[in-house]
């Protein structure tokens, strides 16, 4: 046989077996302990891991919205509304934008995220004028409801 | 702010702040539920568990806590010294007198989460009896927080201009007449009750 690199003559010497544990030894190196060296005990430990991460994948998204609420809460704060009043009064405007977005503007654009809990905060002012004024006031500006279809 | 380097904002963003505290007549419950939300960092828009950016809180006048109802003498601290027949019951009052910061230590000790960071999150907490604080501390403090509850004015605390200008809602007179009216209405019939009552003894004696 003539084997034209190393690669090729390291696989001729090594037996296949070597190579299948590897393949589940690889996901296994950063462990702690001897589950990241002894086959047997890795095996167990590489499928648990496999099922957690595909776990974590929908908890992943939950603990990612918990982290925008407190964010936005925090932000909002800042600005004397609750996160409640904040949200509700936002969707009562037409505002579309998702839990991701607004936390991420607050951090990086806080002159925009005031405005918005300015205008949350106006939107508040004109629904308890309307609940309480009993008709008698003009409706409020920014209670129009724009119909998209 | 778009004037700064990135590193210099970055650096101002998180850095750690020092606030102060007034705890005086102030339930320490609130007031520990205050300090933890600023020791963990919650009130700040870049809050991640992992970002360690809580900030330094200083609470003065911890001697002059107020608990509500009775609660000085009613709540009971615990605690065990490991060693057979070591269990401690203290209440608030003979812990207060003993340590008079131990209290808002505890509680905000056990609101904090339970987890490797709160020993960390416990030596950012800065406690004063009273309102001397040393000048180290007092050099880098920041702002001071709001008291969470509004501490109520006791009647000699009012001037006498305020006292004369609160409407009159009702006059001794008035009260008198309204008093003795629901005493009649809540009562009736005082003289029958009393006739049948002689009628009774009567009868029994006869």
């Amino acid at each position: 046989m003539v084997l034209l690199s190393v690669p090729l003559w390291l696989r001729s010497r090594l037996t296949d077996r070597f190579w299948r544990v590897q393949e589940v030894l690889k996901y296994a190196r950063h462990f702690r302990g001897r589950k990241n060296r002894c086959y047997k005990l890795a095996v167990r430990n590489v499928r648990r891991a496999f099922v957690k991460s595909t776990q974590a994948r929908r908890q992943k998204k939950r603990f990612l919205r918990a982290l925008w609420i407190t964010r936005i809460e925090a932000a909002s704060l800042e600005h004397g509304l609750k996160y409640s009043a904040f949200i509700s009064n936002l969707f009562k405007t037409q505002v579309e934008l998702n839990r991701k977005m607004i936390a991420d503007l607050a951090i990086y654009e806080p002159k925009t995220f005031k405005s918005l809990a300015a205008l949350a905060q106006r939107r508040r002012q004109e629904g308890f004028l309307a609940a309480l004024g009993d008709g008698k006031e003009p409706e409020g500006i920014f209670s129009r409801i724009v119909h998209h279809y | 702010m778009a004037s700064y380097t990135k590193a210099a904002q970055q650096w101002a963003t998180f850095a750690r702040a020092w606030y102060l505290l007034d705890a005086k007549m102030q339930p320490p419950g609130k007031i520990a539920a205050v300090t933890v939300r600023r020791l963990e960092g919650r009130h700040k828009p870049i809050y991640h568990a992992l970002n360690d950016c809580g900030d330094h809180v200083v609470i003065i006048n911890t001697r002059h806590i107020a608990f509500s109802g009775n609660k000085w003498e009613q709540k009971v601290y615990s605690s065990h010294t490991g060693y057979p027949g070591g269990f401690k019951q203290v209440t608030a009052t003979q812990l207060h007198l003993k340590d008079p910061t131990a209290i808002v230590k505890l509680t905000v000790y056990r609101m904090l989460p339970k987890n490797l960071l709160r020993r960390t999150l416990m030596q950012r907490l800065h406690l004063f009896p009273e309102d001397v604080i040393p000048e180290d501390i007092e050099k880098n403090l920041l702002q001071e927080i709001p008291q969470p509850r509004v501490v109520p004015r006791r009647l000699d605390e009012y001037t006498p201009e305020e006292i004369a200008a609160f409407p009159r809602v009702w006059t001794p007179v008035l009260m008198l007449l309204l008093a003795i009216f629901l005493l009649k209405r809540l009562i009736p019939g005082d003289l029958s009750s009393t006739a049948s009552i002689s009628s009774r003894t009567g009868v029994n004696s006869g």
